[in-house]
């Protein structure tokens, strides 16, 4: 039935996506780029393809944080058209997408701001995709006191939410009779990528449960499919990362922060739960996961993170692995008809272009040999389904 | 006759060294009548020999852009050039003058827009700097006067304690400064959390100041100035360093950098004001120095130089491009070595000139290069000459028509040739009207005659019709007479030479061997019968001219496959389409045209249709109803011969055709089995890094002497061959049916134009003439208005667009399938001439 009636709210928004679907790069494009001996030769053919515009005010020998900058801009100027071509539900929705670059840029600021970075150069450095006016006064910030920050600042903001439950939670883990000392100590101690995890695992949850009340059934099947990945995906991050970490020095510590920081939605959520949270090593958590899906075969090439000394570029990461896979499922949702999982995937294969471009132009500016397999960890959208 | 079949092409290599490419290029560029091949279409243009310099010409135009947009926003009004030989010579002669090689005046040009540019650039730079200064003085001499009101004088005296036992309730700071307007909500909650509602916060919106405002939006180049606020936040204590003031500071410079420093006393204040107005003052007249130096240098750029009949500005840009368009089909050759090879098409009996060029090419080398060197070649079978014809001002929108169904094919008949009068005269038949026809008419002449004046008027809509202005003129004769045969004027008839008919006694009566000299007799529209009468006689014509067209289709395709040597598409194609058409559709309209000749008894009279229909099912009865009068049994052999003729040439379609391919082919099968040396030679050119250039030349040699090329003949998959016939005689013959029909839109189309005309005419004009007096005058003078709006909106526009559809569509689908194959390309000239007339404004 939704499909009937798809067409009448969001379907010039969805042309539009549809119709942007031809600005990716082709494989033969990336072959080419890969050809390119230097920066100025990138920045010329990339004039040549859908960054035209966005690029030919530029100086040739572009840094590639400018380059960077440049292509997300792009990528946020479209979002904001299309955007600002919805209605109803579906802005809500665009909205939401765009909080999870809000808390990248917040936690980005925060973490300058501790390192005492001078604010413009942070401001010059935000995701436009997420900008918010009142990005510019977390300058507030004083020391640790987020409260203050959430108080003064934060909660005006679209991830005041998000934020305020952060810091309820991480307060009410605190022993009963705390002091305002422990709380201080507490903030100071914690580290910016912390809040990171906590509040991407909250934005998740809320995305889910919004596209799980508000959205049509289509598009429903098709986000809540790619939002329980993701989330899987998180909970392996964390898991992954926590084997062997050096600040988590008891089995009880570890099995707290992960249980704050795994996210309760995705396949491995709950029937998995009291194995993964217990799992010490990469074979443990392998077959925590090994009843869902893919992951045992995704989880397979993985490096073991217990011996970090052998990584080096050769190896695939976690990470890469599991961006290759989203890809697949980002390609396939875009091609789905009628539902807003194309939005979604469309934005996430537009990261992934973007950061192909700057993986390749940082091998390009290093001037590495074209037979560094670092020339193999790009990942080019779409190209799964000729396969 | 170029325009029957386009100019015969001939294939040439160009073989140039590298030395001398740009000069030998500039020259071939003025001749114009070059088509340059792709070497290798599939190279990206970035590999390409010359891409740094396309690339180069691109930045230079971009750069001449941004100059442009200056150039507008001061209202410079730049001379366009209109004589592209005129310029093309300047450009020459500035080149003889130089005496250095041509390429490098490219050189200087980009230097010379560079500096300009960034000259140009500098300057409105300044001029915004300036502009901006005195802005934020103004904003700030503004925000002093507004916060004096605001706080008034007490503010500087509160220094003494009224009560010395709460002093410290009574101490105040203050902070000043500018926000932008959309933040003024935010800044007011922000500043009510951080102070927990303990401090004054005051907002005033800031109007700026109209003075400025005049030069500012002649130059403000790219911001939109937002409105601002004034903010006065109140403070209790007045201790620099305590924890609220520099919460607050931080909050207000978290919000803009402007915030101001108020005055301790009130001198102070005075001086600052001061102060201010004198440093508006000094940048005011900074920036009308700034200005006029900056337009005496736009001057520069819009006056002529060098005797060119344009602005420097157009020179420098339409130098650019024709360099840029040099460069890009110099990147058509391929690099061999130290020469540039490739091919290109040149019209028949060009080359003396082309060799002409190449001579004039080393005279004018200062460095006495040697010069490029064509050589007439074989062309690979594969590819197809391009279409050329010479068109001229009349003929252009006809073959706009025909291209724009597709480019004929290399040397077939042009169907354009023959829409010259076909088109108008069948568009014509459908609007058919003596008025509506004579105005069309009258608008077409005056385009022709006032072409000159018009021209001028480019906000005309008659200036947009000059293109079309011979079709137009055209399309209104045929339809003025047409409208004189169906002697049709806005639904009335015209008795113009006398009716043969006079009543009498409530009856019409004939005049004795009257004949009607022209047209319709008027009588008839006076007669009930009128619209029976003119349907089957307007139905009648259109299946004849239906019929006329389609057979003279026919015969050019006969006539092209005698051209193209044919035979076998001549004799197992044409033949019996031909003869299918005549002995069915063309017999018919020899019945219609039989029938009107004579006269028929009554109860006599012959059904064309029963006479038609009966030729297939009753093929043994003679008819009761003959329509070679009291002659059945010779109009039943006939139509048994036809039949048998008609129904015979639908194998004779179908079956020899494929046959005869299928056996050739085996034939070419058992001899056929020699290597394809062409196909070796391009092998070669896709490794052309691997062979030297002078085996290279052997093998182009070879290849023109003719000798290794062979035709690679097309595989004929036989399946395919009868597949491909059968829908081809499948759809001759139901085409035949159908298209006949299709033909009907011409007595229909004219039917609704007819019945339209009369619609308006009875209810605006005739229905009110006769209500008499000033009331019916004023109204009869109403509905004339009516009339003439109708008229004008719906027949005179949309009336003629929907006819000139249907002709569109009669030409391109039921006269043209019947020969017109319309796969070619048009040839494209590497012209200068062309290429900048493109592009001669902006």
């Amino acid at each position: 039935m939704d499909l009937c009636v798809f067409g009448v709210d969001d379907g010039y928004a969805e042309a539009i996506i549809r119709g942007l679907r031809a600005s990716f790069l082709t494989e033969a494009q990336y072959q080419q780029m890969k050809n390119c001996a230097s920066i100025p030769e990138l920045k010329s053919f990339l004039e040549e393809t859908d960054y035209q515009n966005c690029l030919q005010a530029d100086n040739p020998q572009i840094p590639t944080s400018i380059l960077r900058q440049r292509l997300k801009k792009k990528l946020a100027d479209e979002f904001e058209y299309i955007e600002a071509q919805s209605t109803g539900i579906l802005t809500k929705y665009l909205f939401h997408l765009r909080c999870r670059f809000m808390i990248d840029n917040v936690v980005n600021m925060i973490e300058g701001l501790k390192n005492k970075i001078d604010i413009e150069i942070l401001l010059s450095n935000i995701d436009p995709l997420g900008w918010f006016p009142e990005i510019k006064n977390i300058k507030v910030l004083e020391g640790d006191d987020y409260s203050s920050l959430y108080r003064d600042v934060l909660i005006d903001t679209p991830i005041g939410v998000y934020f305020m439950k952060f810091l309820e939670e991480s307060i009410e883990n605190l022993h009963e009779n705390r002091t305002l000392n422990d709380i201080q100590n507490l903030f100071r101690e914690m580290k910016p990528e912390y809040i990171r995890t906590s509040l991407k695992k909250m934005w998740l949850e809320d995305f889910y449960s919004f596209c799980e009340s508000e959205l049509m059934p289509t598009s429903q099947e098709a986000l809540l499919e790619l939002l329980k990945f993701e989330a899987d995906f998180k909970t392996v991050q964390v898991i992954y990362n926590s084997i062997g970490n050096r600040d988590l020095n008891t089995a009880a510590k570890i099995i707290t922060t992960r249980k704050q920081l795994c996210p309760t939605i995705g396949n491995l959520y709950p029937d998995c739960e009291k194995v993964y949270l217990q799992a010490m090593t990469l074979d443990a958590l392998r077959e925590a996961v090994k009843g869902c899906d893919n992951y045992r075969d995704l989880l397979k090439d993985a490096p073991d993170p217990l011996k970090r000394e052998e990584f080096n570029v050769q190896t695939k990461t976690l990470d890469d692995i599991m961006y290759d896979d989203e890809c697949r499922r980002y390609a396939l949702s875009f091609d789905g008809q009628g539902s807003y999982g194309v939005f979604y995937a469309y934005l996430k294969l537009k990261e992934q272009e973007i950061r192909n471009i700057i993986w390749l132009a940082e091998m390009i500016s290093r001037k590495l040999a074209k037979n560094h397999p670092g020339w193999k960890k790009i990942i080019i959208p779409f190209s799964h389904l000729g396969k | 006759m170029s325009f029957f079949r386009s100019k015969k092409m001939k294939y040439y290599s160009l073989v140039i060294p590298r030395e001398s490419a740009w000069v030998v290029m500039d020259q071939l560029g003025r001749l114009g009548q070059l088509h340059i091949i792709d070497y290798d279409p599939l190279l990206p243009m970035m590999n390409r020999p010359f891409a740094n310099y396309v690339k180069r010409c691109d930045d230079a135009l971009f750069k001449l852009n941004g100059i442009n947009t200056l150039l507008k926003q001061f209202k410079k009004n730049l001379i366009y050039c209109n004589d592209t030989q005129k310029l093309l010579d300047k450009f020459r002669d500035i080149q003889n003058l130089r005496q250095k090689p041509g390429h490098t005046y490219f050189d200087e040009i980009e230097l010379e827009i560079e500096n300009k540019k960034n000259n140009i650039q500098e300057m409105s730079n300044n001029l915004q700097n300036l502009l901006d200064r005195v802005d934020s003085i103004t904003e700030q001499k503004l925000v002093l006067e507004k916060a004096k009101e605001i706080l008034g004088k007490s503010i500087f005296s509160q220094s003494t304690p009224h009560n010395v036992n709460d002093y410290q309730q009574l101490k105040f700071g203050q902070l000043i400064g500018v926000i932008d307007k959309e933040d003024e909500n935010r800044f007011k909650r922000i500043m009510f959390r951080i102070t927990k509602g303990n401090a004054w916060v005051n907002i005033v919106d800031l109007l700026p100041e109209k003075q400025h405002h005049q030069i500012k939006n002649q130059i403000d180049l790219n911001r939109v100035s937002q409105p601002r606020c004034l903010y006065v936040i109140i403070y209790p204590g007045m201790n620099d360093q305590s924890t609220m003031k520099q919460k607050l500071l931080k909050v207000c410079d978290s919000f803009c950098k402007n915030r101001i420093e108020y005055p301790n006393s009130e001198e102070a204040m005075e001086n600052r004001l001061k102060d201010l107005n004198n440093q508006i003052n000094e940048t005011q007249s900074l920036i009308r120095m700034t200005k006029k130096q900056l337009e005496i240098s736009l001057d520069e750029l819009v006056r002529e130089k060098n005797g060119c009949n344009c602005s420097y500005f157009e020179q420098l840009r339409l130098y650019v491009l024709k360099e840029k368009y040099l460069y890009i089909n110099l990147n058509y050759l391929t690099m061999q070595g130290s020469i540039f090879t490739g091919y290109f098409w040149l019209p028949d009996g060009l080359e003396v000139l082309v060799e002409d060029k190449l001579r004039q090419a080393i005279q004018n080398n200062i460095d006495r290069f040697p010069t490029g060197q064509i050589q007439e070649m074989k062309p690979k079978s594969d590819i197809l000459p391009p279409t050329y014809f010479n068109l001229n001002e009349v003929i252009i929108p006809f073959q706009e028509i025909v291209n724009t169904y597709g480019v004929p094919r290399y040397q077939e008949i042009n169907p354009g040739i023959f829409t010259i009068i076909t088109f108008p005269f069948l568009f014509g038949v459908m609007f058919a009207d003596i008025a509506h026809g004579f105005l069309l008419l009258l608008t077409g002449l005056y385009v022709i005659f006032w072409k000159k004046q018009l021209s001028k008027q480019t906000d005309s809509m008659f200036n947009a019709m000059i293109p079309f202005r011979y079709i137009l003129t055209l399309m209104g004769f045929f339809a003025f007479y047409n409208g004189l045969i169906y002697n049709d004027y806005l639904s009335i008839s015209l008795n113009l030479f006398g009716s043969c008919y006079h009543p009498k006694n409530e009856e019409w009566e004939r005049t004795l061997n009257c004949v009607y000299p022209f047209g319709i007799d008027p009588v008839w529209l006076a007669s009930g019968s009128s619209l029976n009468f003119m349907n089957s006689y307007k139905m009648k014509l259109s299946v004849i001219l239906g019929v006329t067209h389609m057979l003279f289709g026919i015969l050019l395709k006969g006539v092209n496959n005698l051209y193209f040597r044919n035979y076998l598409d001549f004799f197992c194609e044409f033949i019996p389409q031909l003869l299918f058409m005549a002995s069915t559709f063309g017999w018919m309209d020899f019945l219609i045209i039989l029938k009107w000749l004579n006269v028929y008894p009554d109860k006599f009279d012959p059904s064309i249709i029963e006479t038609m229909i009966n030729q297939v099912l009753k093929p043994m009865d003679e008819t009761s109803t003959p329509v070679f009068l009291n002659n059945a049994s010779f109009q039943l052999q006939i139509t048994q011969v036809l039949t048998i003729i008609a129904v015979l040439s639908i194998p004779w379609m179908l079956l020899p055709k494929p046959l005869i391919l299928g056996s050739s082919q085996k034939k070419h099968k058992v001899s056929f089995s020699e290597p394809q040396y062409q196909k070796l030679v391009q092998e070669r050119q896709g490794s052309e890094l691997e062979i030297d250039p002078q085996q290279f030349r052997k093998d182009l040699q070879s290849a023109a002497s003719g000798k290794s090329i062979e035709q690679s003949e097309v595989e004929h998959e036989s399946g395919e061959i009868w597949v491909h016939q059968m829908i081809e005689t499948i759809e001759f013959v139901l085409g035949g049916i159908s298209n006949t029909a299709s033909y009907l839109r011409l007595w229909a189309l004219s039917l609704a134009h007819g019945q339209l005309a009369e619609v308006f005419y009875d209810m605006c004009i005739a229905g009110k003439l006769d209500m008499g007096g000033i009331v019916g005058g004023l109204m009869g003078g109403y509905f004339y208005i009516v009339f003439a709006l109708l008229t004008f909106g719906v027949l005179m526009m949309m009336d003629v667009m929907e006819c000139f559809l249907h002709a569109l569509r009669l030409h391109w689908v039921e006269f043209q399938s019947k020969f017109y194959k319309a796969d070619g390309y048009l040839f494209v000239g590497f012209s200068y001439n062309q290429m900048l007339s493109e592009h001669l404004k902006l």
